[in-house]
């Protein structure tokens, strides 16, 4: 049964409503070391992102640490430094708890300061690794669509976003909806992961109006081809899209490190 | 038994789906009843359809891994959006962890000013039933909302005063489905696939014919024999 994302918290507290599935894996057990900072990625993408949204409140740090599978000491860890960096304010009291205070500038700040740290080799990787997932979802799905698929995903699909937030978080629905339909769980995983790691940097240029609209076109012409059947265009159109957005970032990224 | 002809194929096939729509029925009459005996509260709700489904959830070997009520939009006196649904034992949606994941309820998120509010009306497994008011079988599908796998969602709409008051409704993994149908629909023939009503590829004795594919319905009459089962679900065959 597919639950809309109103009603998707099934292990979430009611105060975490996320916009799109991708936030069903926002709290997904981490592994590895530095875990501290792993929690606080996770959480400042989902910040920028949009999937914790201005003013909501985020669970305990006991609940955190209980759903990220670490240890309070490190959740606190994580919540310190996004209070550092003014992404979540801490209030005392009865009502208190600790809520996203998500500025555009401050999310921006965030946002350019992540496109510094990595490097061009990391970035080009990540867009040639997701391009891979989401051209084969596109190129299954084209095959594998009905005509009422194809429906649903024009409803979301074909919008025109004047908010970057909104924009970036409908591409991702897209992405999502179309990975669903490549009848493949293990892509949808992928996509999922992909889009909690990656989408906020991925789909940056999303804060531009003209962006906005040529990822509009982008997702015009992939359902053409989806409708069309045809796979090969259906695949080309989503790894052009992504490579696109991916030169974006690269040249973005040369300039803030020209202004630094 | 021995599937040995399509007839055998097509008893085990309504079997098994027959068993799913019956706990199904089972659940929305005694729902009818209650609501024609009561004020329909969510609290109550809740409580009654709890009662239902956990024990057909907790079976040993049961195939359904979700189960509940949808209610319609402004039926419920006390939330204008509502469901009460139950994941099993097997349903690892959401689960963290080593541990074996626990019978329970799906939270939901029901404010109409969330910005996450979406309308499950429009969605197959409601949409379906509540235009033909007939049992409709949804999937496979990938549910990353709610089961995070492969997923067929069987659901037929509950009446009041002849006014649809809502859904009720079973999610079964396809995994399960295939081990439970495919010696049957290989009994059928070398080339037969289960479809459903979209000619969406349930399971299909030829491997070359993966689930979640489609045969789409214009396609049907190339087939050497076209043979329908219960609950939308048709047999194509090739010889």
């Amino acid at each position: 049964m597919q639950v809309p994302a109103m009603l998707r918290s099934d292990h979430m507290p009611q105060s975490i409503r996320t916009s799109t599935s991708a936030g069903a894996v926002v709290f997904a057990p981490l592994e590895g070391a530095g875990r501290a900072e792993l929690v606080e990625r996770r959480l400042t993408d989902a910040i920028v992102l949009g999937l914790l949204s201005d003013g909501e409140k985020l669970p305990s740090e006991s609940e955190m640490a209980r759903r990220f599978g670490v240890a309070t000491v490190t959740a606190r860890e994580a919540l310190e430094s996004l209070r550092d960096k003014g992404l979540v304010d801490t209030r005392r009291g009865r009502d208190g708890g600790s809520f996203v205070t998500a500025g555009r500038d401050r999310t921006r700040r965030v946002l350019d300061a992540r496109v510094r740290s990595l490097s061009r080799v990391e970035l080009r990787d990540m867009g040639t690794y997701y391009a891979a997932i989401a051209g084969s979802c596109a190129a299954l799905a084209a095959d594998r669509s009905t005509e009422d698929d194809l429906e649903r995903l024009r409803a979301i699909s074909l919008v025109l976003d004047d908010d970057e937030t909104a924009a970036r978080r409908r591409q991702g629905s897209v992405q999502l909806e179309i990975a669903a339909l490549s009848q493949s769980p293990r892509l949808v995983r992928e996509e999922l992961r992909m889009q909690a790691e990656f989408a906020p940097l991925l789909w940056l240029w999303l804060r531009e109006p003209e962006y906005r609209r040529r990822s509009l076109d982008a997702r015009t012409a992939v359902l053409d081809a989806l409708a069309a059947g045809d796979a090969d265009s259906a695949r080309e159109r989503t790894v052009t899209l992504v490579a696109e957005a991916i030169e974006w970032l690269l040249a973005t990224k040369s300039d803030l490190e020209e202004q630094a | 038994m021995s599937v040995r002809t399509e007839t055998d194929a097509v008893a085990v096939v309504d079997t098994t789906f027959d068993d799913v729509f019956s706990l199904v029925d089972g659940w929305r009459e005694q729902i009818e009843r209650h609501v024609a005996s009561a004020e329909p509260r969510v609290a109550d709700i809740d409580d009654l359809v709890e009662r239902l489904v956990v024990p057909d959830l907790s079976r040993d070997g049961a195939l359904i891994i979700g189960a509940g009520f949808v209610a319609q939009p402004g039926f419920l006196r006390d939330a204008p959006w509502h469901l009460a649904w139950w994941l099993g034992h097997a349903n690892t949606f959401g689960v963290t962890g080593p541990a074996a994941p626990e019978l329970r309820r799906l939270v939901a998120v029901e404010d109409e000013d969330s910005e996450s509010f979406r309308d499950y009306t429009t969605l197959e497994w409601w949409r379906v039933p509540a235009t033909t008011h007939e049992r409709h079988i949804t999937g496979p599908y990938v549910d990353y909302l709610c089961t995070d796998d492969y997923t067929l969602t069987s659901t037929m709409p509950a009446f009041h005063d002849g006014r649809m008051i809502g859904v009720v409704g079973a999610d079964l993994y396809v995994n399960d489905i295939e081990r439970a149908l495919l010696p049957a629909v290989r009994g059928a023939g070398r080339h037969a696939a289960l479809v459903n009503a979209s000619g969406r590829v349930v399971v299909a004795s030829d491997s070359s014919r993966p689930t979640g594919s489609l045969m789409r319905r214009d396609t049907w009459g190339e087939h050497d024999r076209v043979v329908p089962c219960a609950n939308g679900l048709t047999l194509l065959i090739d010889d």
